[in-house]
Formats: structure tokens, C-alpha cells, sequence
């Protein structure tokens, strides 16, 4: 199976507004997908309708090879669901919680006393799990939302914001549990306005925006498309007349210009070029002090596409 | 991967253990609870009351038990049915728990029927309570206790009678989606059948409609009017008189029911009451069962279907 989600002009409307207009979304398997946009674009309520909370109203769905349809929950035992800021029922301890949706997943006795202090431990809740959720705190209560998205050892994991409420540490950690999926074979689709958190783990991106794709594949590829040329900005001493002559006579440079003790070098490719540039700097005699790639944020590339599109020019 | 294909009952049993540690740890449950024992307790302490205002000895009395259909009475069932019914649906989408919940591999059928199972389940343990301490406080009370073999009878219409209202409390939930508008939608109704109905058939002669109605029921009387020379012993024909019926019906299976009206213009006080007409207990009870059935069964179905089709937007 390549894609594990596959929609076709999947439409979804609330009375007169298209939350969601024709999405086309395919998720390759053994992949982290980040799903972004601004808020209102239709993040979870795609989300929400790939686990069958919601219907759609026009298109078709596919989860790991399977139809969706309403209300066939089958295809939910393959699949481990955060909402965003869970709300996790306060009258049940985190390990019961824990428990009774093993039960429902279909988890044998051995298996969810296995999985369940595994997760707790794992999440950091192991010496609250005997307490109500309802005391614990909203970080806690996201941490547990994650153990729970876990409970099943899903194929997909489908997180909605995972970052809300996390401090720093955690969400560092829950970063590193989603590159550990990943190793582990698991496809991770992740929606998030936290661009630097997508930035960080995603291999592929998808941004929609008023319902609508605006960009989908590796980053690399988004930014291929949005940006055009990648400026290099290197901080040089001993900057001069040769320094730049070299530079220029690399192939894929299209502009050099200086602005003080910065170089700023244009090149017309999409590989990383820094090494060369760096080299025939230090050939013209100039000692490189600091480089960069100007721009190539996956902030920049999601402002840009944003304002592309307002303008009509995607 | 541990999780496996689940039977039915085991995801079915899941969801009532959920339900089931809701409702015991309700404060509105425990709540209920203590002014069930409360109103138990009065009906016990009562002749002793009596016998304090009087200065008169408690008399034995070996019907108490099954006279007081063992302390519950209509508006008893009404607010259990509140306090266990109105989390059913309208609570899990008021707090965003259903999101975790219907992302499970469990279809909403399961969960609807599991968690009015486990409503069930709540009630008959708690009535199996107080049906055990009134038993004994009536023995201890009031002396050694006829017709003891009948109490089971009191716990089946006692059920009957809450599940009646239990299936309107879920009808303006899962409507409304909304606690408040349940429990007041409900309230609404008891108190038309309860109050405002009695006394419009009191008035107008037209109590019969409320036969067809669940609650109290109209009122008629066995063995004279229900006042007078010649006072008849009252019976509630409605859905909350189930048990007391059946026991009497038991008791007593010849016994016919009349019914009375208010002459209003009524020269002397005898000729206060005009008889409208009689029936066989036997019908009354069947009549009461059958409106019980089908009120239930159409509540619920049409609760169950609305579920079924209801998009989570929380």
C-alpha cells in the first residue's frame, strides 16, 4: 500500500461555508505528514472525518486501504486518533482510561497489562496514573490523550496539534516519539499551525487553506515551487573584488551583491550549494564566517504560499 | 500487533464498565443516592414520629413493607432517571469526551446500548439497595412482614417506571445535546402528567388521557369515592404504578377500578363526586405495561437513530 490516506475531492460543508473544497490528500505510508494552515483552513475537520466523526459531503476517503464509510469501525482498530486538546472523560483514572479503551480496541488482558504501564511510563504519568484525570493538569491530560493514540501499536497515527499545552520538554519528547514511529514503521499525519514543530519532523507536507490545497510534497519540493531562487547569505571577512569574481563563476549562480561584510549569492538550484560557494570564497582569499540559506524556513515557504494565493498566483 | 478482532460483547462490556464508573462516581448520583436512603429512612421512622406527636405505642404492622411499595414512589424514579440518564449522550458531547470515544473501533450502536445497560445495571443495584434496607428497617420497625415473596415484584416496577423516564431524559439529550434542556424537558413532563394533568381530570373528567401517558397516571378508586361516606382505597393507573398494581393485582385480582369527577356545582357535599366509569385491575395493569413498551421502545429508537447519524462538530 503507498498512500495509507487517499482522498478525492473530499468536500465536507457546514450549511453554506466549504470547510473543506475538493482535497485531494495522499499520505505515503512510512512517512511523517504534516498537515498545515492557518486556523478555520479545514485541518480538523479532515482530520475528523478520516476517523469517522464526521460525514463528508462529497468525494471519497480511503484509510489503509480501506472505504471509511460511516460508522464502520473497523478500520479504527488500525488507526490511533489525538484530538486536539483531548478531553478525556474526569470521572476515570488515567490507567482505567487506559484499560477500557484496550477493551474496546479488542486488546487481551495480557496485552493491555503490558501496553498500559508502558505508556503511562513512557508519557511521564506513571506515578498519577491511579489518580482521576480530572486532576490532572492540561499538559498531563495531552500526554495521556497521546498514550491513549498509542494504546493499539496503530499502522496510522493521526495526531491533531499534539504540541498544544506542552511545555518545552515536552514537546521535544513527544518529537522524538514521533521520529521513533516513523523508524518503527509507523506513518505518522500530523496537523499543526506550529510551523518550526512541523519543520522539524515532517518528510512531507500538505498546506490547505479555506479548505483548498495550496501545496503538498517534501519540503523541498514546496519550497521549489513557491520560492524560485535560493539566496545564500554568507557573513565574509577580508570580502573583495576576487572573492565575488569566483563566486560568480560558479555555474549555478545567477547574482552576487554585497551588503557590508554579507555576501548575498542567488543560485538557480535546489540541491544544498553551500560547500562550493564556501570553497571558491575562501579561493578569492575571503574567510567565511557564517552561511546560510536565506528564506528557506518552512515559515517563509508557508507566508509565501499564503500570500500567493491571495493574490490568485497559485 | 496485540490487537486483535474483538467480539461484540467484549466492546459492548467495555463500554458499560465506562458508563457504569461515570454514573457511581457522579456527585449528582451520590447525591441521589442519599435522598433515596433519606426518603427510605422517613418512610421507616415514621410511626415512631407519630408515636412521639401522640404519645401512642408503634403498632405492628406486617404490610409496611410491601404497602409503601418499599419507599419508592414517582418522583423518586423520576430523579434517578435524571441523575443516571442525562450523561448518557448529551454529556459526552457537552465535555468533548465522545471525540475520544467514537474514535474507537467501537460502532455508536455499541456505545448507545452499552451505556443504557450500564444505566440499567445502576439502577438495579441501587433499587436492590433500598429495597434490602427497607425490608429489613420494616422488620426491625414494624414486626415480622407479609407477602415478603412480592418485593421482587416492587423492583420490577420500579424499573419498569424509571427506564420510562430514563428514555425521555435520553430523548431531549440526544436531541438537544444538552443536560440542561434534558433534565428541564423531562421536568416539563413530569410536571404536566404529574401535576397539571391530575388536576385538569379532576376538573374536566378527561383524567383517561393520562392513562396513555407515562407518569401517575389517573386516579381511580377501589371500593367507594374518594371521599365521603364509603372512601374508596385510591389507584394510579399510570407507568410509576406499575409494581404497586401488579402486588395489589396479586393481593387482590378481583378488584375494580372506578373513576370519579369533580361536580363542581354539586348542591350538598354527597353528591360531590360523579362516577364515569370501571374497569378490571387486570386491564389497568396490562394498559400500563403496554404504554410503558411502547413509550420506551419509541424514545429510544428514535434516540439510538439520532445518535447514530450525529456528526461531532465539538
Amino acid at each position: 500500500m503507498e498512500f495509507v490516506i487517499e482522498t478525492t475531492n473530499l468536500t465536507k460543508k457546514y450549511g453554506s461555508l466549504v470547510a473543506v473544497d475538493k482535497l485531494d490528500l495522499k499520505v505515503k505510508a512510512d512517512t511523517i505528514h504534516g498537515f498545515l494552515g492557518p486556523n478555520g483552513a479545514g485541518k480538523t475537520t479532515t482530520l475528523k472525518i478520516l476517523v469517522g466523526l464526521l460525514k463528508l459531503d462529497g468525494g471519497s476517503v480511503s484509510v489503509l486501504g480501506q472505504d471509511i464509510g460511516w460508522d464502520k469501525p473497523d478500520v479504527r482498530s488500525r488507526i490511533g486518533y489525538m484530538p486536539e486538546l483531548p478531553k478525556l472523560p474526569k470521572h476515570l483514572k488515567g490507567r482505567e482510561l487506559l484499560d477500557i479503551y484496550g477493551r474496546m480496541y479488542g486488546m487481551a488482558k495480557e496485552a493491555r497489562e503490558k501496553q498500559v504501564p508502558k505508556l503511562l511510563d513512557m508519557v511521564g504519568l506513571r506515578e498519577r496514573g491511579n489518580d482521576l484525570i480530572g486532576t490532572y493538569s492540561k499538559g498531563m491530560q495531552q500526554r495521556l490523550g497521546m498514550a491513549q493514540a498509542l494504546l493499539n501499536e496503530p499502522e496510522l497515527v493521526i495526531l491533531d496539534e499534539p504540541g498544544l499545552g506542552l511545555d518545552p520538554v515536552g514537546m521535544v519528547e513527544v518529537r522524538d516519539l514521533m521520529k521513533e514511529m516513523a523508524k518503527e514503521g509507523v506513518t505518522v499525519f500530523l496537523s499543526s499551525h506550529l510551523l518550526h514543530e512541523v519543520e522539524q519532523v515532517c518528510t512531507h507536507v500538505t498546506i490547505i487553506n479555506k479548505g483548498v490545497e495550496v501545496a503538498s510534497g517534501t519540503l523541498k519540493q514546496i519550497s521549489a515551487k513557491v520560492r524560485g531562487p535560493v539566496t545564500i547569505e554568507a557573513e565574509v571577512d577580508k570580502l573583495s573584488k576576487t572573492v565575488i569574481k569566483k563566486v560568480k563563476e560558479l555555474s549555478f549562480v545567477t547574482d552576487v551583491s554585497e551588503d557590508g561584510k554579507k555576501l548575498l549569492v542567488e543560485v538557480k538550484t535546489r540541491d544544498d550549494v553551500r560547500s562550493e560557494v564556501s570553497q571558491a570564497i575562501t579561493a578569492g582569499g575571503g574567510i567565511v564566517i557564517d552561511m546560510n540559506l536565506k528564506g528557506e524556513s518552512l515559515e517563509d515557504i508557508f507566508m509565501d504560499l499564503l500570500a500567493k494565493r491571495k493574490k490568485g498566483r497559485l | 500487533m496485540s490487537v486483535s478482532h474483538a467480539s461484540w460483547t467484549a466492546k459492548f462490556l467495555a463500554v458499560v464498565r465506562y458508563e457504569i464508573l461515570w454514573n457511581i462516581r457522579k456527585k449528582k448520583f451520590l447525591g441521589m443516592l442519599v435522598v433515596a436512603f433519606a426518603i427510605s429512612t422517613l418512610f421507616l421512622a415514621g410511626g415512631h414520629i407519630v408515636s412521639a406527636i401522640t404519645g401512642e405505642p408503634v403498632e405492628p404492622n406486617p404490610d409496611f413493607v410491601i404497602g409503601s411499595n418499599v419507599g419508592l414512589v414517582g418522583f423518586v424514579f423520576f430523579l434517578f432517571a435524571i441523575v443516571t440518564a442525562m450523561n448518557i449522550i448529551s454529556a459526552e458531547f457537552e465535555s468533548g469526551t465522545i471525540v475520544p470515544l467514537l474514535a474507537k473501533p467501537v460502532s455508536r450502536t455499541t456505545v448507545f446500548f452499552g451505556k443504557l445497560f450500564a444505566a440499567f445495571l445502576t439502577l438495579l443495584a441501587t433499587y436492590c439497595f433500598l429495597m434490602i434496607y427497607m425490608t429489613i428497617g420494616g422488620f426491625v420497625v414494624y414486626g415480622p412482614q407479609n407477602n415478603l415473596h412480592l418485593v421482587p415484584l416492587s423492583l420490577l416496577g420500579a424499573l419498569f417506571s424509571t427506564l420510562i423516564w430514563i428514555s425521555i431524559v435520553l430523548l431531549f439529550g440526544t436531541l438537544s445535546r444538552s443536560s440542561l434542556i434534558a433534565a428541564l424537558g423531562a421536568l416539563g413532563v413530569w410536571l404536566g402528567t404529574t401535576i397539571i394533568g391530575q388536576i385538569l381530570g379532576m376538573l374536566a373528567g378527561q383524567g383517561w388521557i393520562l392513562t396513555y401517558i407515562p407518569g401517575v397516571g389517573n386516579v381511580g378508586y377501589v371500593g367507594g369515592p374518594p371521599s365521603g361516606p364509603g372512601v374508596g382505597t385510591a389507584v394510579s393507573t399510570g407507568t410509576d404504578s406499575i409494581g404497586p398494581n401488579l402486588i395489589n393485582y396479586i393481593l387482590h385480582h378481583s378488584w375494580k377500578v372506578t373513576y370519579y369527577k369533580i361536580d363542581i356545582g354539586a348542591p350538598t357535599p354527597g353528591q360531590v363526586w360523579i362516577k364515569l366509569y370501571s374497569e378490571p385491575l387486570s386491564t389497568v395493569i396490562l394498559t400500563s405495561i403496554a404504554v410503558a413498551l411502547i413509550y420506551f421502545i419509541v424514545f429510544v429508537a428514535i434516540s439510538w437513530y439520532v445518535f447514530r447519524r450525529a456528526q461531532v462538530t465539538e
